[in-house]
C-alpha cells in the first residue's frame, strides 16, 4: 500500500478515536446501562403487541378482509401512498433540475445556483419540511407528501446530476460536434446513458420514503408514524415494535421488488438477477449458495 | 459544383503544447481525404480540433458548413448511446435537420424516419433496430455509428478510425455506402486511418502527419 496512503489513514483513524473518547465522557455511567436496556427490553418492548394487526373495534369493519381495518394497514398503505407520491413528484422536479446543475450539460453559471438549491433543500431534515408544511396544511397526509418531495428533489437531484456527469464523453462530444441543442442532448444522450443509476436512485428513493414515514409520521404528517407517534405518547412500546417490524417487512419487501425491477432493465448481466437469500444474509454466505454464471461476454460487447 | 466546406488559416493543433502546426489548408466537397501518421502525433486532435471540441492554439478554422447537422463526427469510441436501441441513435442522426425547438421527445417525422431506415438497410443493420446498441458486436457497433451519420447527412464527416473492427466483407459495405452519400450529397469526408493501405484504397486525398506538420502527398 502506498506509504502517504497508510499515514492518512492511521492519522484519520487516530483523530476518529480521540474525537470518540472526547465525546464519550464518563465510562462510569454505562455500568448499570446494560441492565436497564435488557429489563426495559423484557418488561415493555417484548413481546411485541400484534393486535395492531387486528381490525379496529371503530369505525366498524365492513371490508371483505378485516386486516385492511388494522392499523398496521392502515398506517403502512398510507405511507406507501404518500412515499410514492413524493417520490413521483420528487423525480419529475430533480430530473430537469438534474440537467441543469451537470457539469458536462449546463454551462457553470446556471448549474452552480441550481446545485446551491439543491443542497438548500437537502439541508432542512424532513422533520423540519413536515412542521412547516403542516403549518400550511395542517396535520395530514397532505404535509407529509409535500415535506418527502422536498428532500426527494434535494437528493435525487444530486445523485442524478452526479450520474449524468458520469457517463463517457464521447456521445456527448458527438452530439456537440452534430450542433444538437442542450435539450436534445439531454434528453436522448445524457438521460438514456444514465438511465441504470437514474432508476436505481428512484427506487433507492421509494424504499428511503417509505422508511422515513415513520419519522415524518411522529410530527403528524401522516401514514404509520403517526400511529407509532400515539403509541410512544400512551407508552404502547410493545406496539411500537410491531409497527416497526411491519415497516422492516415492508422495506424487506421493496427491496426485494427493486432488485427485481432492475435486473429486469439490465439485462444480459449488468446486474445479476437476485436470490431471495440476498436479501437477508450476508453477500459472502449468498454468493456461495448462489454461485453467479459465467457472463456470455463471447459475444456481448459493452459499448465505448 | 465544387464548394469549400473548410479553410485552415494558420492553425496550429495541440492541448499544452502544439502537436501541429502552420496548418493552411482547404476541405473541398467531394473529397475523401486520410489522415495518415504513427500514434500520438495529433490526428485526432486535427480532427476534434475541426469538429470544434478542441480551439485551435493559433490560427483559424473557418468552417463552411451550417453549425448545425453540417457536421458528422464518428469518434474513436463511437459516441453511440448504448441504452438506446440501434434505431433510436441512427434516428438521433436525423434530428439535427429540424429545428432546433423540434421537442426531443416526439416521434421523427415521416421524412427523417425514411432517412434513418435507408441508412440502416444499406448498412445491413435494419435486421438490429429494435436491439439496444450495448449488446452488439464492436463491427456492429460501428456499423451503427456510420448509419446515425449517414441519415443525418452532414456536409463533412469526421471520422476516427471508424473501419477499425470490420471484416473485409463489411469495410467493402461501409466504404461503398460512404462513398455513394458523399457523391450524391456533394459532401466530404476526413477519416483518420491506422491502416495505410486500406485508407489510401478509399482516399481520394491524402494528408501525413510527420515532426509536427501536415503535408500533402500526390496521389499516384
Amino acid at each position: 500500500m502506498n506509504k502517504r496512503l497508510a499515514a492518512w489513514g492511521v492519522i484519520l483513524l487516530g483523530l476518529a478515536a480521540y474525537f470518540f473518547v472526547d465525546m464519550a465522557g464518563d465510562w462510569g455511567r454505562l455500568s448499570g446501562g446494560w441492565g436497564n436496556l435488557r429489563r426495559f427490553f423484557a418488561e415493555s418492548l417484548w413481546p411485541p403487541n400484534w393486535s395492531v394487526l387486528e381490525a379496529q373495534s371503530y369505525p366498524v369493519c365492513d371490508a371483505t378482509f378485516e386486516f385492511t381495518c388494522s392499523v398496521a394497514w392502515i398506517g403502512m398503505w398510507e405511507t406507501i401512498k404518500i412515499a410514492f407520491v413524493a417520490t413521483v413528484i420528487g423525480f419529475l422536479v430533480a430530473l430537469p433540475l438534474s440537467v441543469l446543475a451537470a457539469s458536462n450539460l449546463s454551462p457553470i453559471e446556471i448549474a452552480l445556483p441550481v446545485r446551491i438549491l439543491l443542497a438548500g433543500m437537502r439541508s432542512l431534515p424532513s422533520i423540519i419540511w413536515a412542521v412547516l408544511f403542516m403549518i400550511i396544511f395542517d396535520i395530514g397526509a397532505l404535509a407529509g407528501i409535500f415535506a418527502m418531495s422536498f428532500y426527494t428533489v434535494g437528493y435525487l437531484g444530486k445523485l442524478q446530476f452526479e450520474s449524468m456527469e458520469g457517463i463517457k464523453n464521447a456521445p456527448l462530444e458527438a452530439a456537440k460536434a452534430m450542433g444538437m441543442s442542450r435539450s436534445e442532448t439531454a434528453w436522448l444522450v445524457a438521460i438514456p446513458e444514465s438511465a441504470n443509476n437514474l432508476l436505481s436512485h428512484v427506487l433507492f428513493m421509494f424504499e428511503y420514503n417509505v422508511r422515513h414515514g415513520t419519522v415524518i409520521g411522529l410530527v403528524g404528517a401522516g401514514g404509520i408514524g403517526l400511529y407509532i407517534n400515539t403509541y410512544l405518547k400512551l407508552a404502547q412500546y410493545d406496539k411500537v415494535v410491531a409497527l416497526l417490524l411491519v415497516v422492516f417487512v415492508v422495506v424487506v419487501l421493496i427491496d426485494a421488488v427493486s432488485m427485481v425491477v432492475r435486473s429486469a432493465v439490465t439485462e444480459e448481466g449488468d446486474v445479476e438477477r437476485p436470490s431471495w437469500s440476498s436479501l437477508f444474509l450476508p453477500a459472502s454466505i449468498s454468493s456461495a449458495m448462489h454461485p453467479t454464471p459465467m457472463r456470455k461476454d463471447a459475444d456481448v460487447h459493452e459499448s465505448e | 459544383m465544387k464548394e469549400i466546406l473548410v479553410h485552415l488559416h494558420d492553425v496550429s493543433v495541440g492541448y499544452d503544447e502544439p502537436l501541429i502546426r502552420d496548418i493552411n489548408i482547404e476541405i473541398e466537397s467531394g473529397d475523401v481525404i486520410a489522415v495518415l501518421g504513427p500514434s500520438g502525433i495529433g490526428k485526432t486532435t486535427l480532427l476534434r480540433t475541426i469538429a470544434g471540441l478542441v480551439r485551435p492554439l493559433e490560427g483559424e478554422v473557418e468552417l463552411g458548413v451550417p453549425s448545425r447537422g453540417g457536421l458528422g463526427y464518428i469518434p474513436q469510441r463511437l459516441g453511440l448511446v448504448g441504452n438506446s436501441t440501434v434505431r433510436s441513435n441512427v434516428e438521433m442522426g436525423t434530428r439535427v435537420g429540424l429545428s432546433r425547438w423540434y421537442l426531443p421527445f416526439l416521434p421523427v417525422p415521416e421524412r427523417q424516419r425514411r432517412y434513418a431506415e435507408r441508412a440502416m438497410e444499406d448498412l445491413g443493420i435494419a435486421h438490429l433496430a429494435d436491439q439496444p446498441v450495448r449488446i452488439l458486436s464492436g463491427g456492429q457497433q460501428r456499423r451503427v455509428a456510420t448509419a446515425k451519420t449517414l441519415a443525418q447527412r452532414p456536409k463533412l464527416v469526421l471520422a476516427d478510425e471508424f473501419l477499425g473492427e470490420l471484416d473485409d466483407d463489411n469495410v467493402d459495405i461501409v466504404m461503398n455506402t460512404v462513398r455513394a452519400a458523399i457523391e450524391a450529397q456533394n459532401s466530404a469526408m476526413v477519416m483518420v486511418e491506422h491502416h495505410e493501405e486500406l485508407a489510401k484504397l478509399v482516399a481520394n486525398r491524402v494528408w501525413r502527419i510527420t515532426e509536427g506538420r501536415l503535408v500533402e502527398e500526390v496521389m499516384e
